[in-house]
């Protein structure tokens, strides 16, 4: 896996990060803030058991991010 | 038949989904958006999907199919088999990441990135790199929630008369 960005930002004067990278596809990643942010924050799951299990899983997967 | 209890829906991953119908509604919307954005050819999707369904062993994905893509006989038993050899340089390209991102992301090289970039451009790669993502979320949930598989042939994916299928 690479430890660089693999995809340049697609917004002028910033880094490549997830949302400089994903902005490459307004609509889609439009879309999916949309969906992700309802998860978090309209969930009727408890917000520490959504953590821990986003923390459990990014260790998993070996995702710095 | 899935061990959540399902509501009346359309399909039978709807009937499981609209247990959270904001939720459910926000992830149609997106999921539509990958097949209908343009950026990924629609076969390229298709050949994908279904290799990544293949390597998951997941008989409700692999059951699903697009109507404007048709795919042959040796070309399904090639995709089951992880054989592309007889595919297109920008479909193996495609089907390499696809190959690695369920269970070894971790070993997608830069060239196999660059090879999908040459392609599909920027744009393309970071649509086909969330496609496939997507793809392996589809046959998790698929799997965990015990969904049926349905055979569906789809001409507007991932919808049969706006329900996910």
């Amino acid at each position: 896996m690479s430890t660089n960005p693999r995809v340049s930002s697609a917004i002028a004067d910033q880094p490549a990060s997830f949302a400089t990278v994903m902005s490459h596809t307004p609509n889609l990643i439009g879309k999916f803030f949309d969906l992700y942010a309802h998860f978090w924050q309209r969930g009727i799951v408890a917000d520490v058991l959504k953590e821990m299990t986003r923390l459990r899983n990014a260790r998993i997967t070996d995702c710095g991010y | 038949m899935s061990w959540i209890a399902t509501v009346d829906a359309g399909t039978p991953l709807e009937a499981v989904l609209n247990h959270r119908p904001d939720l459910a509604a926000r992830y149609r919307a997106f999921y539509r958006s990958i097949f209908t954005d343009g950026l990924v050819p629609r076969r390229t999707l298709e050949l994908c999907r279904l290799r990544i369904a293949a390597i998951h062993d997941c008989a409700a994905e692999a059951v699903v199919r697009d109507t404007a893509v048709s795919l042959g006989e040796a070309e399904l038993a090639a995709l089951q088999a992880g054989a592309c050899d007889g595919f297109s340089s920008a479909e193996r390209a495609a089907l390499a990441l696809a190959e690695l991102i369920p269970f070894a992301h971790h070993s997608i090289s830069d060239a196999q990135m660059a090879a999908v970039r040459d392609d599909l451009g920027d744009a393309g790669c970071v649509a086909l790199v969330t496609a496939l993502a997507f793809f392996d979320v589809s046959c998790r949930m698929r799997l965990t929630l015990d969904i049926d598989a349905e055979p569906a042939h789809l001409s507007n994916p991932p919808l049969r008369h706006g329900a996910l299928v």
